[in-house]
């Protein structure tokens, strides 16, 4: 195929921070689970209890999937990367596709492309091909990160070929989306609800009696390849079978389509604008409204499921296992309580990802001139940049109290307090601005330096873990916001960290807005 | 240049790190004319328009804007003028004509004033497409269309023209003939020569950050070389004595040189005393000022 391989190298060199930073994000997950086994559960019985206690629990099994043997050090280890961490892989997958594929149609340098000697095929082709590679690259990385973590060899080898099946199916699941519309945006959110409802399926045959559910979602032949103990080898053939299967279906759909024009025709939009879009901040809301409808969606079911999983927790009080991970995940407490706010910080790390995205956006804005073209109107600096701070700080808290909103209505019957459920989730708040704030003091010294928010969100979240890991000092893990939330409901409001928090978040955006009022524009 | 420019600019200077972007640069344009302003990829043409639309801080120099100070008054000055960039970009999920009104109202215009219609009639230009679907030249009219689709006392227009079809040149060029009409003023940015030649009244052209030349066409004219063409009777004169005569070529009776203004005259009398048959003198044109202006070796 006439450029294949010039084309792959050229889209791995582009692509070589992405996939190396998600590399190494995911080993570190990986080496963190491995080697923290041992520190968690001291002997083997332990272990046992803790396994068991987490199959007793419904909620857990459909996050996680179950533990089909109890007995095995790298199942228990693994619980939470065998399935849930896992669609992170698929995740990284479908991006590179669409990065490469749709991403660049819309765009237009695939048009660049087009005029070259190249085959029809080949650009198709070759983002199969990254996503591919970037999959074996984190499966090696996964296997390697875990062999060090102190698991046997054979066990993580398997594991790591899990990985590697769901990242070659998320290669397919990315190819045949990036075909279907010719909205890059759109292109990837159903490929992010197709693997959605491949979890849905598979949560539902592993905690109901419907088993076979689990039987028709690539996230289930995780669990069941075995890979730790009587390992299926077969399975995997699954995984690849599926793979190829969606490839082709794409190169066929891709070979009956023009370039740029999606499956689903693209409607006209109306002819005159609507009056209040008159303003950077109406354009900005417009711009992320989907996302905005999207998220908030999202949230809630987040805040729903999360709700459903809390009194679950009550089955497995008997077991010391389970009652000592409790404690890690959220410090002191009634159970329940330390699960609400060990689940909401997580739902806050989440919900940053929404302001990364923001932000980022608004530097792209500034990147491609469409931020120039509204500054050359009557707007201002500081109205533009207003536009920016306001829907990623305004709709953090928004996504925050959508989320409390949610899990407080699940809860009721429930051992928590409703009012304390929704105190957990606005508690978060400052830390979130702290962040966002952050992100928007790069964004406002260099647009280029945009993508930080997401780094920042990334780092903070791995900072607890990985001080826990390597008993870095205290301060290091104190480094991120989320860590000085109090864990309501478990403890009760404190308001110090709060004001602190919020004033330190006022402070950076003022910083913020005067260096983007000085600097050049683009 | 007096205090009523609708643009002064003088000895601006911005550099970006070492690149000395713009050096020591004048403009001026007067109210009412169409100021041509000329210059390769690169001369800092894009630049002086960024820093008279506060997209970017000068180091040092005086630029004035409607007589105010373009940085600290932007947004208001920005409500009497419409200013369009080389490389329109537009936003993925909006259609054309939502872009087109939202532009208006953030400048402050009306978005139902009757050239709306008539000028997107004019452009052909489909507003219901979504931003993603234009081609770069109807992204180009999206933003030409939100430019003349309302009163404006001043209009930036930086490469404009790029990408529109010759045709569509037609429309821009009648548009912008009608709103000077209107008494607009036009700083008009291009290295497309003859559309500058047709429209401009004056014209800057700039080098590596400075002015090099400056004014009406006529005035440049009467500055630069005229080309004359001769075919004597007699004998041909050796003109290479003249004082003011360059690129001397003769062909059997033809004689052919470049003249300098004050040259003329001796040529001339050669020309006359050697009988002239035919005899053709041509004033030089935009394109040989403009690459009279670049052969030149950097100056200072």
């Amino acid at each position: 195929m006439t450029g294949l391989g010039l084309l792959t190298r050229f889209s791995l060199r582009r692509s070589r921070v992405l996939i190396g930073a998600w590399t190494a994000v995911l080993a570190v997950m990986c080496y963190a689970s491995a080697a923290s086994i041992n520190s968690l559960y001291a002997s083997p019985a332990d272990r046992v209890a803790a396994a068991e206690s987490i199959n007793a629990s419904s909620a857990l099994v459909a996050l996680y999937g179950p533990i089909l043997d109890t007995q095995s050090l790298g199942e228990l280890a693994m619980t939470k990367t065998t399935v849930t961490y896992a669609v992170l892989v698929m995740a990284v997958a479908i991006a590179l596709v669409r990065r490469h594929t749709r991403v660049e149609e819309e765009s237009g340098r695939a048009e660049l492309l087009g005029g070259l000697a190249l085959d029809p095929r080949a650009p198709l082709v070759s983002a199969v091909l990254v996503g591919a590679t970037a999959s074996l690259l984190v499966a090696v990385t996964a296997a390697l990160a875990d062999i060090a973590g102190g698991l046997p060899v054979a066990g993580s080898l398997w594991f790591a070929g899990s990985w590697l099946g769901l990242g070659l199916v998320g290669t397919g699941i990315g190819a045949v989306c990036a075909q279907l519309s010719a909205n890059a945006r759109t292109c990837g959110a159903v490929a992010a609800g197709l693997v959605a409802g491949l979890f849905g399926l598979r949560a539902l045959g592993d905690t109901t009696a419907a088993g076979w559910l689990s039987w028709l979602s690539p996230l289930g032949w995780s669990t069941q390849l075995r890979a730790w103990s009587g390992t299926r080898g077969w399975v995997l053939l699954l995984d690849l079978a599926t793979a190829v299967l969606l490839v082709v279906a794409a190169l066929a759909v891709r070979a009956r389509r023009d370039l740029g024009a999606g499956l689903v025709a693209e409607r006209p939009g109306p002819a005159t604008g609507s009056p209040r879009l008159a303003d950077a901040l109406a354009l900005n809301l417009k711009v992320h409204a989907t996302s905005l409808v999207v998220w908030t969606a999202a949230c809630a079911l987040l805040g729903a499921l999360m709700a459903a999983i809390v009194p679950g927790v009550g089955s497995i009080l008997d077991s010391d296992g389970a009652r000592q991970m409790m404690e890690r995940l959220g410090g002191v407490g009634a159970l329940q309580e330390t699960l609400v706010a060990a689940l909401v910080s997580v739902g806050a790390v989440i919900i940053t990802c929404f302001v990364a995205m923001v932000v980022g956006h608004g530097g792209a804005e500034e990147h491609d001139g469409r931020t120039e073209e509204v500054l050359a109107t009557a707007t201002t600096r500081s109205m533009s940049f207003a536009a920016v701070a306001l829907v990623a700080l305004g709709g953090a808290a928004w996504l925050l109290l959508v989320t409390g909103a949610a899990m407080a209505l699940g809860s009721i019957g429930a051992e928590v307090s409703a009012g304390g459920v929704l105190a957990a989730a606005l508690v978060q708040i400052p830390a979130v601005w702290v962040v966002a704030a952050l992100a928007l003091l790069a964004v406002a010294v260099r647009s280029t330096w945009a993508v930080a928010g997401w780094v920042l969100v990334v780092a903070f979240f791995l900072l607890g873990p990985l001080a826990e890991l390597l008993r870095l000092p205290g301060w290091v893990a104190g480094l991120s916001p989320y860590s000085h939330v109090p864990k309501v409901p478990a403890e009760s409001v404190r308001l110090t960290p709060e004001v602190v928090l919020t004033l330190l978040a006022t402070l950076v955006v003022l910083a913020a807005w005067w260096r983007y009022r000085e600097r050049d524009i683009g | 240049m007096s205090e009523s420019d609708v643009i002064r600019i003088r000895g601006l200077v911005k550099t970006f790190g070492p690149t000395r972007a713009l050096d020591e640069l004048d403009l001026s344009v007067v109210p009412g004319e169409v100021h041509g302003f000329l210059g390769p990829n690169g001369a800092g043409k894009s630049t002086t328009i960024r820093v008279l639309l506060a997209l970017l801080r000068k180091d040092s120099g005086e630029v004035r804007l409607f007589g105010g100070d373009p940085w600290a008054e932007a947004a208001a000055l920005h409500r009497r003028l419409a200013y369009v960039p080389g490389d329109v970009s537009l936003w993925p999920n909006l259609s054309g004509g939502e872009v087109i009104d939202m532009f208006l109202r953030m400048r402050g215009a009306p978005a139902d004033h009757p050239w709306r219609a008539e000028t997107i009639e004019r452009f052909q230009l489909d507003p219901t497409k979504k931003g993603r679907a234009y081609s770069k030249g109807n992204r180009q009219k999206v933003a030409l269309v939100a430019a003349f689709a309302a009163p404006a006392d001043l209009l930036i227009l930086d490469e404009p023209t790029s990408g529109l079809d010759p045709l569509m040149e037609e429309v821009f060029a009648a548009c912008v003939a009608e709103r000077k009409a209107e008494g607009t003023t036009v700083l008009l940015s291009s290295h497309i020569l003859s559309e500058v030649e047709r429209l401009a009244d004056r014209v800057t052209i700039i080098r590596d950050g400075r002015a090099v030349e400056s004014g009406s066409l006529d005035e440049m004219r009467h500055l630069h070389r005229s080309k004359v063409r001769a075919e004597v009777v007699g004998a041909v004169p050796d003109l290479s004595g003249v004082p003011g005569v360059h690129d001397l070529s003769v062909d059997g009776p033809v004689v052919s040189c470049t003249v300098e203004p004050d040259g003329l005259p001796g040529v001339l009398t050669a020309l006359t005393a050697a009988g002239v048959r035919t005899l053709t003198s041509s004033p030089p044109s935009l394109e040989e000022l403009f690459l009279d202006a670049y052969r030149k070796d950097p100056v200072g």
